[in-house]
């Protein structure tokens, strides 16, 4: 019974830190439920990009479509309005300046070189710094930049070019091994790191020399090696707060729908299980605070996908529970007693509850590092979701069926729905120490 | 409550019966979306909305503030003149000398409609009988937010997913239990999209970026609904193997596993159905399509999967026999 009752105060406390998060933390809702900035970008000509081609203008949806959409789920949408403007949609971002930085600054990229003199060696000006030239190499053949870190844990900036950009990088660092080359952004330099080889194959790194970089230098670096990325600069030409895609017309009634919709199924529990089914809508509210905590605490940015899969995992729960119960009963009609029959309720479904989860926590790994925003979000949730009621499902209701049927008071059949004449004799025989034990019920 | 055991259901007796079920559950709807591919300029066997096509987005500018209860009415109005589908949403400004004092934009998000032309003429003429002061501000082409790149990447993360599927149930189980698993799958996702499809060609139904996420769940409903029921085969062939035949535990399993599975996909319905009576308008379709899911993943995990072990099971036990006279 202890060990019982020290299960049933670990609940309570992660109830408790559940609802202290879910009161501190802000819920992050994707464009579709609440809506956010809407942005329209202007791509804009260069000296070297002197019209702007479908295909320029897809190269820069896909840049700025992986900017805005950082961390996978947030359901940014990017879509292309008339030739050569994109229309960007960001959800709970409703201020300008955050929705610059977003998008980051929209500059020019260049990599230079050093002037060489008739020695061949680095021309300085009158001031001693070092003289650059033109490569060639700028932020069009930047695929991206991210960061990493090396062997020795010091942050590092990686660079990946294009397949154009690639060759000409190859061909400039075989010239230089031992020299500076200079990253040029809107003509300041940002970095001028040493190459120390040809570098062959499009992918680099650049270490913070000696003292190496601190983790917020390393990530402005990637963040203005991005923006350069872009094929053309693009300017914000109109930016406009704006309500969900869903329409908040329809998201209100939803709210009332899902509301009427929980409601039914708990009371369809109580009604095919009775006790066992209240136990079980109990553990369903655990579930759902522990769930709604963890996203406010990770955060996860949900969006109507990431709610598919939280009804889907909310439906596994359940199932989970029907699976039990069934099993519970099955063993009952069958003439165990009500010990035997709860625990062995709870071990034979357990083996169906595991491998449907796994395959499905399985399924969602895939989507999740494979699959594009939409999926992610689902992904994300569902997995998330079945874990959680892995727990809730099997521990939570075990402990409270243990600890209000342990007592061996209740045994009256209709609290399972049945009657006097389904079950078997089972259910009047006393319980044996060793049943007992195994219940928890001793110490 | 739900109790089917008293006449219990014979998987395998009627195997035909349920193939044929299965057939005439799938033909009309594979009909359907050889017809769409043939006939849509899209060559998709769904009507594909505007996330995937692009279309018009048409904003109106006007001076109050727009409600839940004004963009309701707006949809209805939009729906009643043949503007269905459309993504309706307000943009607050700030009111100013120099705009007119436009306090909200009213966006439509809609099918490609030219500047001028009849329809947009009609919305027009909806919006500025609803809104006072309402004027058209701008009309841009927009293209479409769920390209076909982006579509490819989704569905080759679900063929990887599935992939895994066989990999884990074949580990668990055997060979034969993940393929029947995802046959059903195929089974249940075809005549979700054959519904959708006839739909399409019926009802003008297009199926928008939530389709693919009511898919993906169906699937995630469909897997989990089966593993229950090989499950329960699993552990009665390990009790009652030597005593009983293939086909005797199938149905065993299948009818000791059957309140469960009814009950659970009754509380699935039952929230997707609160959803669709109750809930919002844009939802309505991807919601339609999870309910049909759910029933469909009941039918197929019970009949249609279970069925299948089983026929492969008699087939590799039957050859011993056979070969000697073959």
């Amino acid at each position: 019974m202890k060990n019982k009752l020290i299960m049933f105060w670990v609940i309570v406390a992660i109830v408790i830190a559940s609802l202290i998060t879910i009161y501190k933390k802000p819920t992050k809702l994707g464009l579709d439920l609440v809506g956010g900035s809407r942005i329209l970008l202007e791509a804009r000509t260069t000296d070297t990009v002197r019209t702007i081609t479908p295909e320029v203008m897809s190269r820069l949806q896909v840049a700025i479509e992986s900017r805005v959409n950082k961390l996978g789920v947030s359901e940014t949408s990017v879509a292309q309005v008339g030739d050569k403007r994109l229309l960007v949609e960001i959800p709970n971002v409703t201020d300008l300046k955050e929705a610059e930085a977003y998008l980051g600054k929209t500059a020019q990229l260049e990599f230079k070189k050093p002037v060489f003199d008739a020695n061949h060696q680095p021309k300085r000006d009158d001031k001693g710094t070092l003289m650059w030239e033109p490569t060639g190499l700028t932020g069009q053949d930047l695929k991206s930049a991210s960061i990493g870190t090396d062997q020795t844990g010091q942050w590092t900036v990686s660079l990946e070019f294009n397949a154009n950009g690639a060759n000409k990088f190859a061909e400039l660092t075989q010239q230089l091994v031992g020299q500076q080359m200079a990253i040029y952004f809107d003509n300041e330099e940002i970095s001028a790191p040493v190459i120390r080889e040809a570098i062959f194959g499009g992918r680099a790194e650049i270490s913070g020399g000696s003292s190496g970089f601190q983790y917020e230098e390393a990530q402005k670096m990637v963040n203005l090696l991005n923006a350069g990325a872009l094929p053309v600069p693009s300017e914000i030409i109109q930016e406009n707060t704006v309500g969900p895609t869903l329409g908040s017309d329809s998201i209100e009634k939803s709210k009332f729908a899902a509301i009427i919709g929980i409601g039914f199924v708990m009371i369809f529990m109580i009604y095919a299980y009775r006790l066992p089914g209240a136990i079980a809508d109990i553990a369903l509210v655990v579930y759902g605070l522990i769930l709604f905590a963890l996203f406010k605490a990770i955060p996860v940015t949900l969006t109507l996908a990431g709610i598919a899969g939280f009804i889907l995992s909310v439906g596994m729960a359940v199932d989970a529970n029907i699976l039990i119960f069934e099993r519970t009963k099955e063993e009952l009609k069958a003439g165990r007693n009500l010990f035997t029959a709860i625990n062995t309720g709870f071990d034979r479904a357990f083996t169906s509850i595991f491998d449907s989860n796994m395959t499905t926590i399985l399924t969602c790994v895939i989507l999740y590092f494979l699959g594009t925003s939409v999926v992610k979000g689902f992904a994300l949730t569902l997995a998330i979701g079945v874990l959680v009621s892995m727990f809730t499902a099997i521990t939570v209701t075990k402990n409270f069926m243990h600890l209000i049927f342990g007592t061996g008071e209740l045994k009256y059949p209709a609290l399972f729905g049945l009657s006097k004449s389904e079950i078997g004799k089972g259910y009047e025989v006393t319980e044996t120490k060793r049943e007992k034990a195994r219940f928890g019920i001793l110490d | 409550m739900f109790n089917f055991k008293k006449n219990g259901v014979h998987v395998v007796k009627y195997r035909v019966l349920w193939m044929c079920i299965s057939a005439l559950l799938l033909i009309p709807g594979i009909i359907a979306m050889i017809y769409s591919m043939i006939t849509y300029p899209t060559h998709s066997p769904v009507k594909v909305g505007i996330d995937y096509t692009g279309g018009t987005i048409l904003q109106y500018g006007v001076q109050d503030a727009v409600s839940s209860d004004d963009l309701a009415k707006t949809r209805e109005d939009l729906d009643n003149i043949g503007v269905t589908n459309t993504y309706l949403q307000v943009l607050n400004v700030n009111p100013t000398a120099e705009n007119n004092n436009i306090k909200s934009i009213i966006s439509i998000r809609t099918k490609f409609i030219d500047e001028g032309s009849d329809l947009s003429n009609q919305i027009s003429t909806t919006i500025k009988k609803e809104y006072k002061n309402a004027e058209l501000v701008q009309v841009s082409s927009v293209g479409p937010t769920l390209g076909n790149e982006l579509f490819k990447m989704s569905l080759v993360a679900l063929l990887l997913a599935i992939v895994g599927m066989v990999i884990y149930i074949s580990f668990r189980f055997k060979l034969e239990y993940a393929i029947a698993a995802i046959l059903g799958l195929v089974h249940d996702v075809l005549f979700v999209m054959g519904v959708f499809s006839i739909l399409g060609i019926f009802c003008n139904v297009q199926i928008d970026g939530l389709f693919l996420t009511a898919i993906l769940t169906l699937i995630g409903f469909s897997i989990n609904d089966t593993i229950v029921t090989f499950d329960r085969i699993r552990e009665n062939l390990r009790y009652y193997g030597k005593k009983m035949t293939y086909g005797e535990i199938v149905d065993a399993s299948v009818n000791q596993t059957l309140t469960r599975s009814v009950n659970t996909s009754l509380t699935a319905f039952i929230t997707l159905a609160a959803l669709y009576f109750f809930g919002g308008v844009t939802t309505k379709d991807f919601v339609l399509a999870m309910m049909i899911g759910v029933v469909v993943g009941t039918y197929s995990s019970i009949f249609f999967c279970s069925m299948l072990v089983d026929f492969w099971e008699e087939k590799k036990g039957q050859p011993k026999h056979m070969a000697v006279e073959g």
